[in-house]
């Protein structure tokens, strides 16, 4: 399985990318939603779409929000399941990132067991993944 | 309904409780398992740094993270989960203390009422604090080291005179 | 007292025993930072003496405990989501129409720790089938006082809510109160909440059509297995449904249950004449 790492912190990007490499992912990184669009792109140019973004909201450039509305609307990428993994945590921000077209919200700070356990919701956690 | 002559100082609005509650939820998942903020203060350091994020809304201020630089380099060398001999450069200082900070100030700007924004994360001295009333800080250590957490209104806020929130 | 490097030991073993988790030589620190609360709770004077007297003097609930502790902060909401998708496709619809129209349908959390699991069924129900919801009563149980007490107000921390549990769902029944999420009063509402220890003999609980009894049998030996088993079993209807933890199963420790498959799991229910 492929993923994309969002976020502006490398710190942020090693750590989930730590997690999910040790799931059995692949991973790419990207320090905000423009460049991240760049790889997506770069990507289904040599057949590389993931299955799964980790998407952080406040970031330079473009937000994590923008990214959703850009990503849900190119059906090129019908395919792919997004996640917020932010520090914005109200009510009112879940919502507005679901109503784009997220698929998940993992809030800041968080367990590997817990980005463990939203995978598995989404039917992405990979066969074998260690415990 | 009360106007908006009745404003309070961020000290009403969250208590050091609430923010020990998430230093407590941040130092195990961020910092490491097992890693702990105990709210015991420590001597102060000589040289210190800082990292912050601002919220701007209804409440204009910032959340503030100040330790001394080695306290900033070993709380570095245990998020990014590096195992000793540590080697951490500025950049990934800059960057996780910044992603605490950033972590700290979320999760404190989602208890405040209110729809506020979050800055992205800044480092080096401390941004000015505005009205003495107006700040709510934390201190402790971590692994025995000076700590502390700030919750401060901003100087130049709008309404600096009273930068207060609307009830 | 700290712990001695025996005392590790034994909870080392204990842990690789019971959850396959792995703790290496050198996290001395955080079984002492994890079982300082549980050793304070008992009077015990450290968490070396928590350790020998549990060594020496075993204890099923306090060993669970130990476990708990030190494998999982949080409990997951949707924690194998099997048993949860089978009570809303098949096990309510099928209790549902054999059940008079002013039938209460009873529902057992047992060892419910702070609440996640009856409150998932909480949720689920109000969701898939909300019409039936109204019909439904929840009792939670747990050996535990504290735990009771936490199920009871329904709060949870920002890392609870974190684990397993779908964002929809979240911002659907559940409102931030400061750095806590509080359940809907609806839902709390169907959930009662109450001490009970399932190694001794069980109050007057009622007649449960379903029961959540889940990943507490491997605590115990296999005669207290029989025993507990047994008394759920004179709790539940005769065509009640139970579910077990994903490693547990009923074969081979009590034969008056048929394991019978449900979607992608499977349920234990008391096998008829028994």
């Amino acid at each position: 399985m492929r993923a994309l790492v969002i976020d502006d912190s490398r710190a942020m990007r090693r750590i989930v990318g730590t997690i999910l490499t040790d799931f059995g992912y692949e991973v790419r990184q990207a320090g905000h939603g423009r460049e991240a669009l760049d790889v997506l792109e770069s990507g289904s140019a040599e057949g590389w779409v993931p299955d799964l973004c980790c998407i952080d909201w406040n970031m330079p450039v473009m937000d994590g929000l923008q990214f959703v509305f850009a990503v849900r609307a190119n059906p090129a990428y019908r395919q792919v399941t997004l996640m917020m993994v932010t520090t914005e945590s109200e009510t009112g921000q879940i919502v507005k990132a679901l109503a784009a077209g997220a698929h998940e919200y993992l809030i800041k700070p968080f367990t590997p067991d817990a980005l463990r356990d939203k995978l598995a919701l989404l039917g992405l956690l990979p066969e074998g993944a260690p415990a | 309904m009360t106007t908006a002559e009745s404003t309070q100082p961020i000290t009403a609005l969250l208590d050091a409780e609430t923010v020990l509650g998430i230093a407590d939820q941040v130092w195990p998942s961020l910092v490491g398992d097992g890693e702990v903020f105990v709210p015991v203060p420590a001597p102060p350091p000589a040289e210190t740094v800082s990292a912050w994020v601002d919220i701007t809304g209804p409440w204009t201020g910032s959340v503030v993270l100040t330790c001394a630089p080695a306290t900033a380099e070993a709380l570095t060398a245990s998020v990014l989960m590096t195992r000793p001999p540590v080697v951490v450069d500025d950049e990934d200082v800059e960057d996780a203390l910044g992603e605490l900070a950033n972590v700290l100030g979320g999760n404190i700007k989602s208890v405040l009422p209110g729809e506020s924004r979050l800055g992205l994360p800044k480092i080096g001295s401390a941004p000015s604090q505005g009205r003495l009333d107006d700040v709510c800080r934390v201190a402790g250590q971590w692994r025995g080291q000076f700590l502390t957490i700030t919750v401060q209104g901003a100087a130049d806020a709008p309404h600096a005179e009273r930068n207060e929130v609307p009830l | 007292m700290t712990l001695t490097a025996m005392g590790f030991d034994w909870v080392r073993q204990l842990v690789h025993r019971e959850s396959a988790i792995v703790l290496q030589p050198g996290k001395e620190y955080l079984v002492e930072a994890r079982l300082l609360p549980m050793a304070q709770q008992l009077g015990c004077a450290g968490v070396g003496e928590l350790v020998d007297s549990v060594r020496l003097h075993p204890d099923p609930a306090k060993t669970r405990r130990i476990v708990e502790a030190l494998t999982t902060n949080e409990t997951s909401w949707f924690r194998d989501g099997d048993p949860f998708t089978a009570l809303t496709g098949t096990v309510l619809p099928k209790l549902l129409a054999a059940r008079g129209p002013s039938d209460r349908i009873k529902i057992w959390s047992a060892a419910c720790s702070s609440g996640q699991e009856a409150y998932t069924i909480a949720m689920l129900l109000s969701d898939a089938l909300p019409h039936a919801a109204t019909r439904v009563q929840i009792t939670a149980t747990d050996i535990s006082r504290q735990m009771v007490e936490r199920t009871r107000a329904g709060r949870f921390s920002q890392l609870e809510v974190n684990r397993g549990l779908p964002a929809a769902m979240l911002v659907r029944h559940f409102t931030r109160n400061g750095n806590e999420w509080e359940i809907a009063p609806a839902l709390r509402q169907m959930v009662t909440a109450s001490e009970c220890n399932l190694a001794a003999p069980l109050p007057p609980l009622g007649l449960f059509d379903v029961v959540y009894l889940r990943n507490v049998l491997i605590y115990f030996d296999l005669p207290t297995k029989q025993a507990i088993l047994t008394r759920v079993r004179q709790l539940m209807r005769p065509d009640g449904w139970l579910f077990l933890g994903a490693a547990e199963t009923t074969l081979g420790v009590d034969d008056n249950w048929e394991r019978v498959v449900v979607g992608r799991g499977s349920a234990y229910r008391p096998r008829k004449g028994s």
